[in-house]
């Protein structure tokens, strides 16, 4: 999004239109290779999507009321600490054992999928089913008030409080993505602000790098991964930080 | 697009709601990719108006696929009787329509 009104000076609307289409062209693309693989985990994704859609609404009504710079630095400090968090497991292929909660049972949110590059079959559980879906929540909220694509959040939470494996996590939160921003696509289609001529070459675009991304994903090691979140992780963080201090 | 499925669980009596949602955004992401392609060559031939329309109705696919990926779901585990999920759908689907009917998009 910086890109398109930095370098081709189009109005911010018409950018952040385009940009919100983007991040559908993302998920949806993504989505075919991760479920195919059974990298998704549709139940957990449902459970927590909860969340998500609900925190957006809230943030979007709260949105205006609510002190900006604060929220940029409150939302960039926990980046930062579940960025250093994950640095701290960078090592880590998968979790280790994991027992369901009692919610994680009841819901039967664990999951199994097969490694490509381990040559196995993963199967695992989830905890933190509550503080997950409460995370969540705050997420959804934060990309409605600060307009941040908050997929980052989705990931280090499932990663972190979940304890899912890795690869399962990006998927699930990539799943995730495509349904808070096509409610916001909707709302500005509604008023004009999707410029065809602007938007088409733009998604499709992302449309199919997603589509190839997802299948190099797929063939990756846990760790390697890792690698390419951790310092977008600490990226986003610092500008979050600067955007509150400026 | 068919990767090898040799890795499926226990068989069930339906298919699993993974392929299941696989294949409607296969088929999203499809239409919306075509109906782009098409428009910007359109465009680059120079009608504008036929390019403008076919890119539209491609953005609108592209747009419907998560929610109806939501609907499909929720009918699923209906289907399935596993009310719960249902019921999460169901929340899903109202908070995406009563953001969409204030009209607050979550980036202002």
């Amino acid at each position: 999004m910086p890109t398109l009104t930095l370098l081709f000076g189009m109005p911010m609307r018409t950018a952040v239109a385009a940009s919100t289409i983007s991040i559908i062209a993302t998920s949806t693309g993504a989505a075919v290779a991760f479920l195919h693989d059974r990298l998704t985990n549709t139940r957990v994704a449902m459970w927590l999507e909860m969340g998500t859609s609900t925190g957006a609404l809230t943030g979007a009504i709260l949105a205006g009321y609510l002190n900006q710079r604060f929220l940029f630095i409150l939302f960039g400090v926990l980046l930062a600490y579940s960025g250093y968090n994950m640095f701290k497991t960078r090592k880590a292929e998968l979790p280790g054992e994991v027992v369901p909660d009692r919610v994680s049972r009841r819901l039967d949110l664990g999951g199994s999928y097969y490694d490509r590059l381990l040559g196995k079959r993963i199967d695992y559980q989830v905890t933190g089913t509550l503080p997950g879906l409460v995370i969540m929540y705050f997420s959804g909220a934060a990309a409605g008030l600060l307009g941040i694509g908050a997929g980052i959040f989705k990931v280090s939470a499932m990663d972190q409080v979940m304890h899912m494996p890795f690869k399962a996590s990006t998927a699930t939160s990539n799943f995730m993505i495509g349904v808070t921003a096509a409610s916001g696509a909707v709302v500005y289609f509604a008023r004009g602000d999707v410029k065809p001529l602007v938007a088409g070459p733009v998604v499709l675009g992302v449309l199919l790098g997603a589509v190839v991304g997802a299948r190099l994903m797929v063939r990756m090691k846990t760790t390697t991964i890792r690698k390419f979140f951790i310092p977008l992780i600490i990226y986003t963080a610092i500008e979050m930080i600067y955007r509150g201090i400026r | 697009m068919m990767t090898e499925e040799t890795h499926r669980e226990a068989p069930s009596k339906h298919e699993p709601i993974e392929m299941i949602l696989a294949r409607l955004l296969f088929v999203g992401s499809v239409i919306a990719a075509i109906l782009l392609a098409v428009g910007i060559g359109a465009m680059l031939l120079g009608h504008g108006d036929v390019a403008s329309r076919l890119v539209t109705i491609g953005l609108v696919a592209l747009m419907a696929t998560p929610i109806m990926r939501v609907l499909t779901a929720g009918l699923i585990f209906v289907r399935e009787k596993d009310w719960l999920f249902a019921l999460f759908c169901l929340v899903v689907l109202c908070a995406l329509a009563v953001g969409i009917l204030l009209g607050h998009a979550h980036v202002e």
